[in-house]
């Protein structure tokens, strides 16, 4: 199960990882472009261009694109990140070339002004369904304030007023200055036909020039600041922290994964006996988020209102053990033997791999196969996650409470003095 | 799917083994469903079925929480399941080579928890918390209220129950409980992935076999005497809105005409919903019709999210839809339906935990596995014809509806 890799003349790669047991093949565009790449004014362009992707090309109509999915009984969707946007779907394998040929097609939209003002509306009744789900809020605020007013905590969505006002010429110019082949990948996973698939997409980007897409690597300051909205229409307190961690070109960030599970997984880790086995939470979890040149953890909590303090102290003091007093091996046996069988499990289908391949090709150049993966994870020691933990990551923690609770809380981090403020709604 | 075989062994006890060997895969997934869902529980326990499959996880066997958590982390294992409408489903995949060690350890959650008395407080918090939470999750308080409301009687019970009869379990009363509803009879193991036939049912009947209990009888479904519309008040920045209508059970003749009805309502990108409601309108963000079962009776719901102001336009589109369906679907909708639904079933078959889900399902709903050739076969046969005849049995009609948001909807032709 060797990888496949090819650079075409105008800068595309196109990558594979054949399964020549599956029944299905999968194949997905990934733009090195998302929210951290747009200017405060156009915020939100990244996401909303995903959405005018599917409405037609110089060939197509909107109802086509989905028409002709929907005719191969494909799977298909796209997003957008903070860093990326990915367009992929998955069909038996005899409709492989009539998908590259879709998808390909898609990558050179239209953006027509009637489409651009119905979608303008979806894309503002996505960000209302946001609107009520506070768990998203709260992190992604948590995120925000992190970063610093950084490009790194741009909203993916944008808000009403910048989607609102943004208008297609603009969305033309990020689209021409991102959407190049030296920042696209094609990755092809489970039973498809490499012969055919090189030559089709080479005919089909000829025309897509050669140009390259750079991206801003802003420096980091990381500081505690605690950020608490009074929401009294929310039944639940909603915290979420932030804390610098580790790029996913840092080695170690396999070590950071593995110790966010330990701190923080939604089964069996230490925030689980702390918050949930006792019925104080009901989710406490921890995340590491490995980004282009910059990482970091994040946490969700949901409580009680009257439990809030409680809950946050009990979140600190997990993180302060751990600062202290490391992590042990065998937390770090389990945990590698669960994630690595959950890649192994995940990755049974071309779907599945797809944006493991995919991921791994952007971010590091390299694809590992799932064993290559599984093999690295149990390599992970207690010594590894010690030695992120030695550079007192949660050092500096950006909290965020939602809900019905006053200013009152206690902020999280260590160098408290940076400051407090507060939002009512 | 090409090379997976169905097999099936019934223990005396009434416990049901159903297994689908899938070559080249890696991975061995597992469901334990036990018929112990909110529709048997006693009423004045309501959310004691969460309750009883969380505290089995506390201590079981000779093992403490902790202890039970480890093992099943050593051994890599996914976990999933929980407690639901009909049944509690204690469920997981992992590597292939430690499923006989997997089950031995769900043997004892399942049979032998030891409903510590100090564990209680703490799941009994839990359930509370979960049922708090709903209030923050206006989409799932939605389809609760709707299911509710759907079924005026057992039928429409949340699996999270209610603060009075959380607060009312009793370790006695969660002991209870399991005697009477964690039984064989009635239960089904449900295998699909990498393993060995007969050593499983060697591994089975060894976990299982003195495993003894007559399952407590469950009500029939009965949607008769429902509501018809009810608002929910809430200062959400969408109006959520869920409807749920009458359709057949996976028995019916008609089974598979109209799952390529609904398929041709919300079956993709191009399906009538999103193209009627999301794409020329731009009243969604979210808009899907998907049909559901319990053991008895059919329905279908369909859902959409839209801003108060259009939330009476975005209903009547919706209802209009579901209304001009009996007109009938074109041979190009029919096709792509075809399409989608097998395409499905052949990616339903590289997931070991899919499969796993799929079989064990089919066995608690129907009695039988409805082998794969069956499943195509059945979605090969419809036509429009056919779609038509079923459309006027049964048409889109008789909506359920549940709108949550400021303002309630004006509910016409109902």
């Amino acid at each position: 199960m060797s990888i496949q890799q090819q650079t075409l003349a105008n800068g595309l790669t196109i990558i594979g990882e054949p399964k020549s047991s599956a029944q299905s093949m999968a194949a997905g565009y990934f733009v090195r472009t998302g929210a951290r790449d747009e200017s405060p004014e156009v915020s939100g362009v990244s996401h909303f261009l995903e959405h005018m992707m599917f409405k037609g090309t110089a060939r197509r109509s909107p109802e086509d694109v989905n028409r002709e999915f929907d005719e191969m009984g494909a799977h298909y969707n796209a997003f957008t990140s903070e860093e990326n946007t990915v367009y992929y779907g998955a069909v038996l394998p005899e409709f492989q070339g009539r998908l590259l040929d879709l998808l390909s097609d898609m990558m050179r939209p239209s953006l027509r002004d009637e489409d651009f003002n119905v979608e303008k509306k979806v894309i503002l009744e996505e960000i209302a369904l946001y609107q009520d789900r506070p768990q998203f809020t709260a992190v992604d605020l948590a995120r925000h304030i992190h970063y610093d007013e950084t490009p790194l905590g741009f909203s993916i969505l944008g808000t009403t007023r910048s989607v609102g006002a943004l208008e297609r010429d603009q969305m033309r110019r990020y689209f021409d200055r991102r959407y190049v082949p030296g920042n696209m990948t094609l990755t092809l996973t489970g039973r498809y036909d490499w012969d055919a698939a090189v030559p089709q997409v080479d005919a089909a980007c000829a025309a897509w020039g050669s140009a390259a897409a750079g991206r801003d690597h802003p420096s980091l300051h990381p500081r505690s600041r605690t950020h608490i909205v009074t929401d009294r229409r929310l039944n639940r307190a909603h915290l979420a922290f932030a804390a610098p961690g580790l790029s996913a070109q840092d080695p170690r960030h396999r070590a950071a994964g593995v110790l966010a599970e330990i701190i923080g997984g939604s089964r069996g880790s230490r925030l689980y006996w702390a918050l949930i086995e006792p019925g104080l939470a009901d989710t406490a979890q921890l995340f590491h988020d490995e980004g282009d040149g910059a990482g970091w953890f994040g946490a969700y909590l949901s409580c009680d209102p009257a439990d809030a303090e409680e809950v946050r102290s009990r979140f600190v003091k997990v993180l302060e053990e751990a600062s202290h007093d490391g992590i042990r091996p065998d937390e770090v046996s389990r945990v590698t033997r669960k994630i690595a069988a959950g890649h192994v499990i995940g990755g049974e289908t071309p779907m599945g791999r797809l944006t493991s391949v995919g991921f791994d090709w952007v971010y590091r150049g390299v694809v590992e196969s799932v064993d290559e993966e599984a093999d690295a994870l149990l390599a992970v020691s207690a010594a590894d996650c010690g030695a992120i933990l030695d550079e007192r990551p949660f050092t500096h923690l950006t909290m965020v409470v939602l809900g019905p609770v006053g200013a009152s809380l206690e902020p999280a981090g260590v160098d408290k003095a940076d400051g407090t403020d507060g939002a009512g709604v | 799917m090409a090379g997976t075989t169905i097999r099936t062994y019934q223990l005396k006890n009434g416990l049901s083994l159903v297994s689908e060997a899938i070559p080249e895969a890696r991975a061995a997934a597992f469901q334990l469903m036990t018929p112990a869902g909110a529709l048997t529980e006693p009423a004045e326990t309501a959310g004691g079925s969460s309750v009883l499959e969380n505290i089995c996880y506390r201590g079981a066997g000779s093992r403490d929480a902790r202890q039970i958590s480890d093992a099943l982390d050593e051994l890599g294992i996914q976990r999933g399941g929980g407690a639901d409408l009909e049944t509690t489903t204690f469920a997981g995949a992992l590597l292939a080579d430690d499923l006989d060690e997997a089950l031995s350890i769900y043997a004892d959650v399942v049979r032998r928890p030891t409903i510590p008395p100090d564990q209680l407080e703490g799941a009994r918090q839990l359930a509370l918390q979960r049922l708090e939470s709903i209030k923050d999750n206006p989409t799932q308080q939605l389809f609760i209220e709707l299911s509710r409301i759907y079924f005026p009687g057992p039928h429409g019970r949340s699996p999270l129950g209610s603060r009075q009869g959380i607060e009312a379990i009793t370790v006695q009363s969660l002991r209870e409980d399991h005697r009477r509803r964690y039984v064989p009879d009635g239960s089904i193991l449900g295998v699909a992935g990498r393993f060995d036939w007969d050593r499983l049912i060697e591994t089975t009947e060894r976990l299982f076999g003195d495993w003894e209990g007559a399952s407590p009888p469950a009500p029939a479904p009965d949607s008769s005497g429902r509501e018809h519309y009810k608002h929910i008040q809430e200062q959400s920045a969408q109006e959520q809105i869920g409807l749920a209508w009458p359709e057949v059970t996976a028995e019916h003749p008609d089974f598979y005409a109209s799952r390529v009805a609904i398929q041709v309502l919300s079956g993709g990108m191009g399906a009538r919903l999103f193209t009627e409601v999301r794409e020329k309108r731009g009243l969604v963000y979210s808009v899907a019709a998907f049909p559901r079962t319990v053991r008895g009776e059919g329905l279908a719901l369909a859902y959409a999210g839209t801003t108060p102001e259009r939330r009476q336009e975005c209903l009547d589109v919706l209802i209009g839809e579901l209304r001009r369906l009996p007109e009938g679907i074109t041979e190009e909708e029919l096709a792509r339906a075809r399409t989608g639904l097998l395409s499905s079933q052949v990616m339903q078959g590289e997931s070991c935990s899919a499969r796993a889900a799929a079989i064990t399902r089919d066995q608690f709903t129907l009695g039988r596995i409805r082998p794969l050739d069956e499943v195509r076969a059945g979605i090969e046969q419809v036509t429009t014809d056919s779609v038509h005849a079923h459309l006027q049995r049964f048409p889109p009609a008789d909506f359920t509806i549940v709108t949550l948001g400021p303002e309630p909807v004006e509910v016409k032709q109902v």
